[in-house]
Formats: structure tokens, C-alpha cells, sequence
């Protein structure tokens, strides 16, 4: 086992997320601002496009708001460090100090501000165990509270998704939610959507779906694939834009999971990620190659 | 649309001047303000104490910066974009009567402030969504900051800002939000092509 090397490259990827957009993210934002028609829009892609120049430049972070970090950690028979969570809230707090993220995780209810990004539950990890995988895959997200505002979960029924309407019923409570969330997920967004287990499961699925996928990816399930591209084209068309002031790009991409539910149900959870998509992915396999995956 | 630049303290009839996808540049004062300094501002002004700024002619920006305290005791601001204003919108009278000229932020807010912003002459400002490196630049001195006690994002800090923008006139004056006006034809259209 790399012990080190998964701590080292852990380390590394949180303060890589913390500092930069992930790559599929960055060409996005470049081809929304050069097919862009809408005025308004363009003054705000322009912004994000200047963003991202300074911050790389000065060795800045992004935006001012760390958002709320969850990370992934998949690993296989005996390759995981111990007390990785301790990498993981220590590289949070080195990019707390050095003003790549503001100290904004507060208790819930008295609302006292920790001043160093900890607190109960932070840094979030999910953790997968795979018997007999070669390699640990970390993922993290630093994703914002606006788009936390437009999210939404219901548990609906097999005659609310209208399954004989190609789910129209499902894709309108997207597009609805869509609608409403309007400007304050920071758009151009993309949209996670969980769908099955029960509320818990559908909503990890929904929030690590639009996290660890490259945004610009298609879906290997060929129904999947056809939902989410319809999804994105029908939200764009609503003329929304980025920054939801009008334009033609309010929405960057649909990312789908799915997972066996009960045969009462049809939950669905939609999660918004901001486009300050500060993600990123490696694999450290156990034979010690390091592979970037987001 | 017209490009405008103004300074701070802002006169009421530049603001009425003022209409949806204008673009306008702020030099001057500006004062950060999130949920918990609103609600202090409330409860100030309810047992008749005077708020630590004059925000007659001056603008609230729903925003939190990164700050770092340099050598000299003073403050380095590293970060700042706006916060998703909607939360705010319990305090579209309040602002409206504390003079306040522009609300700066996010997203877009709703008819209680389109209400105000006619009655008492503010305007609404979107600035750009997730670009407080570049908002950085903009920032050219934290003058001080109160209530710091809240947590670095839900202080007051009073920053010196030039050309502080590009900020487009979300809702103005007229009765217009051109947040409302899209929400309105998008769910036209989702009507018809999804029907309930």
C-alpha cells in the first residue's frame, strides 16, 4: 500500500480544487461566451472568463464562498490510509489560511462560525468499498449555497413521472425546478438528478452525479443519455442565461444517476452545481501510478 | 441599454434614471451585508439605536469577502462576489428606509422588492456570479468592518471600491425585473409544452 502517496495526492487534489475550475468546466465557459447572443450574458460570461484569468494569475481562488465540501473516496482490499479524513480537513484548513476559502461553516443553529472551515460532519466523506479493487479514486467538490437554494427532492409516484408520456412528469418537476431556481444557483449551471432508492440514496446519487462527471461527458445509458440531453436543450431554450438575467446558456449540462427503488415509489432529488465547478478527481493505483481524473 | 458610472453618495433621480440591462459602475462606499447583519439592522432600528453606517445614498451588498489580517492589524481583501439575494427579501422596506440607493447581489429578488424599489427610489444590481477574484481588483481598501464577531461572512465591512462592476440593472424603479419577466415566459412555455 501507498500510504504517503494517497495522503500526498489526496492533499494535492483539495487545494487543487480549492484554487481552480475543473478542465471540462473551463472550455464550457469559453464556448457558452462565443456562441453567446444575449448582451447581458455576454457581460457576465465575459466576467467569469476575466475570473478565472486572475485568479490563475495571482494565485487566487475563485469565488469568495468555499460552498460546502464533500468528497468520495472509493478504494479496494487494504489500499486506504488511515485516518485519511485528517488529509482531507487538513488540507481544508491550509486553504482556509492561505485565503483560497472563506471560514464559513457554521453550526446550524446558533449559527457560530467555527472561523477554520471544521465543524461536525465537515469535510463530508463518502466512502465505497470495492472487494478487489486495484486503486483509490478521490473525488472532491467545493459546491455553492446558492445552488443549494434551488435544489429539490420528492418522492414521487409511478403516475406523477407519467411513465406512459416518456416521464414527462418527471422531466416537468425538473424543468419547473429549473425555472425557479433562476439565477441563484450561479449560472450556467449543471444538474445532478438522482433517481430511485429512497430520499437519503437518491439524493447522494443526485449530488455525486453532478460533482465527479465531466459536465461536457454523455451518459453511457443510451436512455440516460437522450433524458439528459433533452433536459439541458429544453432548460436553455427558457432563455434564463447565465446569470439568469436572459441568454441563451443557463444550463451547462444534465448528469443522470439511477438506482433500484421500491416498486412504490419514483423518488427524485435535482442538485444544482454553481459554474465555479471547483472539482477534482485522481486515482492512485496501488502499483503507484497517479492518474488525473477530474 | 446605457452604460453609467456613479459616485457614492448616489442621488435618488440616477437611480430612477435607471432601466432593466443597464450596466453601471460604482465608485465610492460600498457596505457588505448578509442574513445576520440584516437582522441586527432590524432589531437596532426597532429599539431606535443608530446603525454603525449612514446608508443614506450608499449600497448593501449581499456579499461576505475573504479577508486576512495583514502586519499592520488591518485587513487584505482576497475574495469578494455576491451571495443569492433572495434571502434577504424579508428586508425590502427596511433597506428602501434606511436611504439605501442600490442592492447589489445575486439572482434576483421578488415583488416585495420590486415594490420598494418604486417607493423608496433603489434599484437592484446583479453583479457577475462567481468572480471575486476579478470583484477583488475592484476593491481598493477595507475602510473598517463591525460585527465581526457574526463570522467573517456575516460582518459589515465598509469597502473603498473604483469602477466597481460591470453591475446590470436587475430590477428597476419602473415596476420592471427582468428575473420576473423571464420566470413569466419560461413557465408559459413549460405550460405548454408540459402540460400538468
Amino acid at each position: 500500500m501507498n500510504e504517503q502517496l494517497v495522503k500526498d495526492e489526496v492533499y494535492k487534489a483539495v487545494l487543487r480544487a480549492a484554487t481552480s475550475v475543473s478542465d471540462d468546466v473551463k472550455g464550457l465557459v469559453h464556448e457558452a461566451l462565443e456562441k453567446e447572443t444575449n448582451m447581458t450574458a455576454k457581460t457576465m460570461l465575459s466576467s467569469m472568463v476575466e475570473n478565472l484569468e486572475i485568479a490563475g494569475n495571482k494565485g487566487k481562488g475563485i469565488c469568495q464562498s468555499p460552498g460546502y465540501p464533500t468528497s468520495w473516496i472509493s478504494f479496494g482490499d487494504g489500499n486506504l490510509p488511515e485516518k485519511i479524513n485528517e488529509v482531507v480537513g487538513a488540507a481544508l484548513g491550509e486553504a482556509t489560511k492561505k485565503g483560497y476559502l472563506r471560514p464559513s461553516i457554521v453550526d446550524p443553529l446558533t449559527r457560530i462560525n467555527s472561523g477554520d472551515n471544521s465543524g461536525e460532519g465537515v469535510p463530508n466523506i463518502e466512502y465505497e468499498y470495492n472487494p478487489g479493487q486495484e486503486y483509490v479514486d478521490f473525488y472532491i467538490s467545493f459546491k455553492g449555497c446558492g445552488a443549494e437554494l434551488g435544489n429539490a427532492m420528492k418522492i414521487m409516484t409511478v403516475p406523477m413521472i407519467k411513465l406512459d408520456q416518456d416521464f414527462a412528469g418527471l422531466k416537468r418537476f425538473v424543468l419547473e425546478t429549473a425555472i425557479n431556481a433562476g439565477g441563484k444557483p450561479c449560472p450556467p449551471f449543471a444538474i445532478g438528478i438522482g433517481i430511485g432508492g429512497q430520499m437519503d440514496v437518491c439524493s447522494k446519487l443526485s449530488r455525486k452525479a453532478v460533482s465527479t462527471r465531466k459536465w461536457d461527458d454523455v451518459n453511457p445509458d443510451p436512455t440516460l443519455a437522450r433524458i439528459e440531453k433533452e433536459l439541458k436543450d429544453e432548460i436553455n431554450s427558457f432563455g434564463l442565461g447565465a446569470a439568469g438575467c436572459g441568454g441563451d446558456t443557463v444550463c451547462y449540462g444534465v448528469k443522470i444517476a439511477k438506482c433500484a427503488t421500491h416498486t412504490a415509489i419514483a423518488p427524485v432529488a435535482i442538485n444544482f452545481h454553481c459554474w465555479v465547478a471547483r472539482r477534482a478527481g485522481v486515482r492512485i493505483y496501488n502499483d503507484g501510478r497517479v492518474e488525473k481524473l477530474l | 441599454m446605457k452604460t453609467v458610472k456613479l459616485n457614492t453618495p448616489i442621488k435618488e433621480s440616477d437611480v430612477r434614471d435607471l432601466h432593466v440591462g443597464d450596466v453601471v459602475y460604482i465608485t465610492g462606499h460600498i457596505y457588505t451585508s448578509r442574513d445576520m447583519a440584516h437582522k441586527k439592522y432590524k432589531e437596532m432600528l426597532e429599539r431606535g439605536e443608530a446603525l454603525p453606517k449612514d446608508f443614506n445614498g450608499y449600497t448593501v451588498y449581499h456579499a461576505g469577502p475573504v479577508c486576512l489580517k495583514n502586519a499592520e492589524g488591518g485587513w487584505d481583501l482576497q475574495l469578494i462576489g455576491p451571495t443569492t439575494s433572495i434571502r434577504m427579501e424579508p428586508y425590502a422596506d427596511m433597506v428602501g428606509e434606511m436611504g439605501v440607493k442600490f442592492v447589489i447581489g445575486k439572482g434576483g429578488m421578488d415583488k416585495g422588492t420590486l415594490d420598494a424599489c418604486a417607493k423608496y427610489g433603489y434599484a437592484y444590481l446583479q453583479a457577475a456570479p462567481g468572480c471575486a477574484a476579478k470583484g477583488a481588483e475592484c476593491v481598493k481598501k477595507v475602510v473598517d468592518v463591525h460585527y465581526l464577531e457574526m463570522g467573517m461572512p456575516e460582518a459589515l465591512w465598509d469597502l473603498e471600491v473604483v469602477e466597481f462592476g460591470p453591475l446590470v440593472v436587475g430590477m428597476d424603479t419602473h415596476g420592471e425585473s427582468v428575473y420576473a419577466n423571464l420566470k413569466k415566459a419560461a413557465f408559459e412555455k413549460l405550460d405548454r409544452d408540459y402540460p400538468l
